[in-house]
């Protein structure tokens, strides 16, 4: 071999080499540069994906922990009727295809059984469709004829975990699932004005659910990964990633025994007076925090769909009525506040008309002929015209001024809105009568929250508290981060004045408009209110707002509570506040006392075995 | 001094060439196994991940059930299916102990005792047994 030709072969295997490597380069330039582009979309579409992982919603609490409100997954099952065609025509042995299709009916005839349908839905759903979709959209088969093959049809929604785990377990091709979050409310209609809901889209309705959604709804995360053939998460190329952050959860002041007990009372007295609306409050006098608050008519969380629209409204703060007798307590108030009057005061409630300002104006009716009232006697009895006399001795400016600083005609910040203010005209608006007319509760509404914290200013010593129903917000580890101290708006009377107020109550139940209602050793304070409701522009001798607003003990006062009743139907008479609101208010009361361990403020003089140890 | 044979220097270039390659594939082969370990702890940690979630879902699902079985209106409903007549105290039925029940009850068993004993001291003679109180030991 001679030195040229190895020279050569050396020359042309160089050659070869860098023409090989020149291929690769230009290649490379190809892909990495003009092409570029074009394939990383590729790529991207292929293998990137961004999976969202959705925020727990946080849950809603009772002010002892009970849940009222939480998430719960439940899995919607969805069949691919094209994916068992496809198996089954892969297996091209006719013996061995009919023996699979023969396992896969039995599965599925044990699917529709743990799916609670017949077997013909099932059967139904498996067999292979088409669909029609726009051709733009239509390329995915490979045909543009309008028609795609339809790889979803949904069988059953709601389905719970444990059932889907036996599904699953069944290995059924063409079974698919999709799993979502759905609110449930363990305690079905429990304060379920106050809770409101969550519809179907996942949207807060109203309520706590709504207003507070802030703190429930959390901060869905994502992460920015590749995925494997099989659709898998190839997590080793997770580039990005926002952590999820769940919802915190919320607790309210809310006790769902006492929610529980004043919706029973509600029941009941629905179903022995149909009124137009009911609204039953109890709320701590010191802290303003609502222990329960329920509506006539209510639904129930968990099938709100079904309720019609008045059943879901807050009556409670969404409705005006007038206050009627109750509002008895601003004159009252007010007149002992300025010491214009003593409750020994005595006041001629027999007369019909009275000189006031150089005029003489009529005094409202009363419900029984009365003579010399003492002020005292005036509130127990809730004589009419001695009410208008002490506002009249008040005068116009001041009385407003005492009714705005109970509440009267101004927002009572409830917490979660919604809340109508009541109307509370100011003296330049008065006509001539409504000195005479308003101390009765009459040419003023208010909402029934509104009669009620006022009715808690004197119960607590004169302050008129925001009414809470936010306790606490805790993280989802637990920790609170934040709480809701009671909120001072005004003082409306000086605690003495409160206190004297609160023991002139005491005599409503004791010998007054609702004698019979007191519970011994407990001091039940409170007013009965009976309001003729507006039909027409007229006062309607048979439609009726029946009150009981009061707290006990009235010494020690510890729960406020109001029984507000629109439009009850008694039948042969009027639906006072005495005979439809004051027993409530009672049996209220008196479940309330042994839940809440209130102690009687007189102490029992019984001797009792019990005392002594048992019997010996 | 004598330069060292051309052969030798060659010789030396290829086993430092061979320690080169063996070193770059021993990173090559490190590097590998490094990602595939950190492929499968980050997959394991998917998987871990993903069962803390089902877990958390279940617990939710049981806590749902807990709380729909203990709301009032189901414990109800119960007291009435089980027919166990459980109702709340009425204020007749409940007797409230002023002062302390622990020193009343304990003056009440010692009124016991010391009766018993004093029984007991009486009738020595006559009893077959003794009563034998905290008080007597």
């Amino acid at each position: 071999m001679s030195r040229g030709f190895a020279n050569n072969r050396m020359t042309l295997l160089a050659v070869g080499v860098i023409a090989c490597f020149m291929g690769v380069a230009v290649r490379l330039v190809f892909l990495s540069v003009v092409d570029r582009e074009e394939l990383i979309r590729f790529v991207d579409r292929a293998r990137r994906q961004i999976v969202i992982e959705h925020a727990r919603r946080g849950t809603i609490l009772d002010t002892h922990g009970n849940l009222l409100a939480t998430s719960r997954s439940e899995i919607t099952v969805a069949v691919d009727p094209w994916a068992l065609d496809e198996y089954l025509s892969i297996e091209k042995n006719p013996a061995k295809r009919a023996r699979r299709a023969a396992e896969e009916s039995v599965k599925r005839a044990r699917l529709a059984g743990l799916l609670g349908l017949p077997t013909a839905t099932i059967e139904q759903a498996f067999t292979p469709a088409l669909r029609a979709i726009k051709p733009a959209d239509d390329k995915r088969d490979g045909k543009v004829d309008g028609l795609t093959k339809d790889r979803w049809v949904k069988v059953r929604e709601g389905v719970d975990e444990p059932t889907f785990d036996k599904i699953a377990g069944l290995n059924i091709r063409g079974v698919t699932s999709e799993r979502v979050y759905r609110r449930v409310y363990p305690g079905g209609g429990l304060a379920a004005h106050v809770i409101g809901y969550l519809n179907k889209e996942g949207t807060p309705v109203c309520g706590a659910e709504s207003h507070l959604d802030l703190y429930l709804k959390g901060q869905d995360g994502w992460i920015e990964s590749e995925k494997d053939g099989a659709r898998r998460e190839l997590a080793q190329f997770r580039s990005r990633e926002v952590t999820v952050s769940d919802g915190n959860d919320v607790v309210l002041t809310i006790d769902s025994v006492v929610q529980h007990i004043i919706e029973e009372e509600l029941k009941d007295l629905a179903s022995k007076y149909s009124p137009n609306f009911a609204t039953i409050i109890a709320t701590d006098p010191m802290t303003g925090a609502i222990l329960g608050l329920a509506n006539y008519p209510s639904f129930d969380l968990n099938n709100y769909s079904k309720a019609p629209l008045e059943s879901q409204r807050n009556y409670a703060v969404t409705d005006r009525v007038e206050p009627g007798s109750t509002f008895k307590i601003v004159a009252a108030g007010a007149a002992l506040n300025e010491g214009i009057v003593t409750p020994f005061t005595s006041l001629d409630c027999g007369i019909s008309s009275i000189d006031y300002k150089g005029r003489t104006i009529r005094l409202p009716k009363e419900d029984e002929p009365f003579g010399r009232l003492s002020v005292a006697d005036i509130v127990a009895h809730s004589s009419n015209r001695g009410a208008a006399q002490l506002a009249m001795l008040l005068g116009e400016q001041r009385f407003y001024d005492y009714a705005r600083s109970y509440g009267f005609g101004q927002s009572t910040f409830y917490p979660l809105g919604g809340e109508v203010r009541g109307t509370l005209a100011p003296p330049a608006q008065w006509d001539g009568l409504t000195i005479s007319r308003m101390p009765m509760g009459h040419s003023v509404d208010a909402t029934p929250l509104q009669i009620h914290m006022a009715m808690s200013a004197v119960a607590n010593g004169g302050v008129l508290l925001r009414p809470e129903i936010i306790k606490e917000i805790r993280d989802p580890a637990g920790r609170v981060i934040r709480v809701f101290p009671p909120e001072k708006r005004n003082q409306v009377l000086r605690p003495g004045t409160a206190a004297l107020l609160a023991q002139l109550l005491t005599g409503v139940v004791r010998e007054g408009t609702a004698k019979g209602f007191d519970i011994p050793g407990f001091e039940i304070a409170g007013k009965t209110g009976t309001t003729q409701k507006l039909v027409d522009g007229k006062y309607s001798s048979t439609h009726h707002v029946a009150s009981f607003v009061g707290f006990f003990p009235a010494s020690r006062p510890e729960v406020v509570l109001s029984v507000i009743v629109d439009d009850a139907r008694v039948p042969g008479g009027i639906a006072y506040g005495r005979v439809v609101a004051a027993p409530a208010f009672h049996h209220i009361a008196e479940q309330l006392i042994q839940y809440l361990e209130i102690k009687p403020v007189t102490p029992a003089t019984r001797s009792f075995l019990a005392m002594q140890g048992g019997v010996r | 001094m004598r330069p060292p044979p051309a052969h030798s220097l060659v010789n030396r270039l290829i086993a430092l060439t061979l320690l080169l390659l063996v070193f770059a594939g021993s990173l090559g082969l490190g590097a590998v196994w490094f990602r595939q370990e950190i492929s499968q702890t980050a997959n394991r940690n998917r998987t871990l991940a993903g069962k803390l979630a089902d877990i958390e879902r279940r617990l939710d699902e049981v806590n749902a059930q807990v709380a729909a079985a203990v709301n009032p209106d189901a414990l109800l409903r119960q007291n009435e299916v089980m027919r166990l007549g459980l109702a709340a105290p009425r204020e007749i039925q409940v007797v409230r102990v002023a002062g302390s029940a622990e020193l009343r009850l304990a003056s009440k068993r010692n009124l016991e005792a010391f009766s018993v004993a004093a029984t007991s001291a009486a009738a020595r003679n006559d009893l077959s047994f003794r009563v034998v109180t905290a008080s007597l030991r």
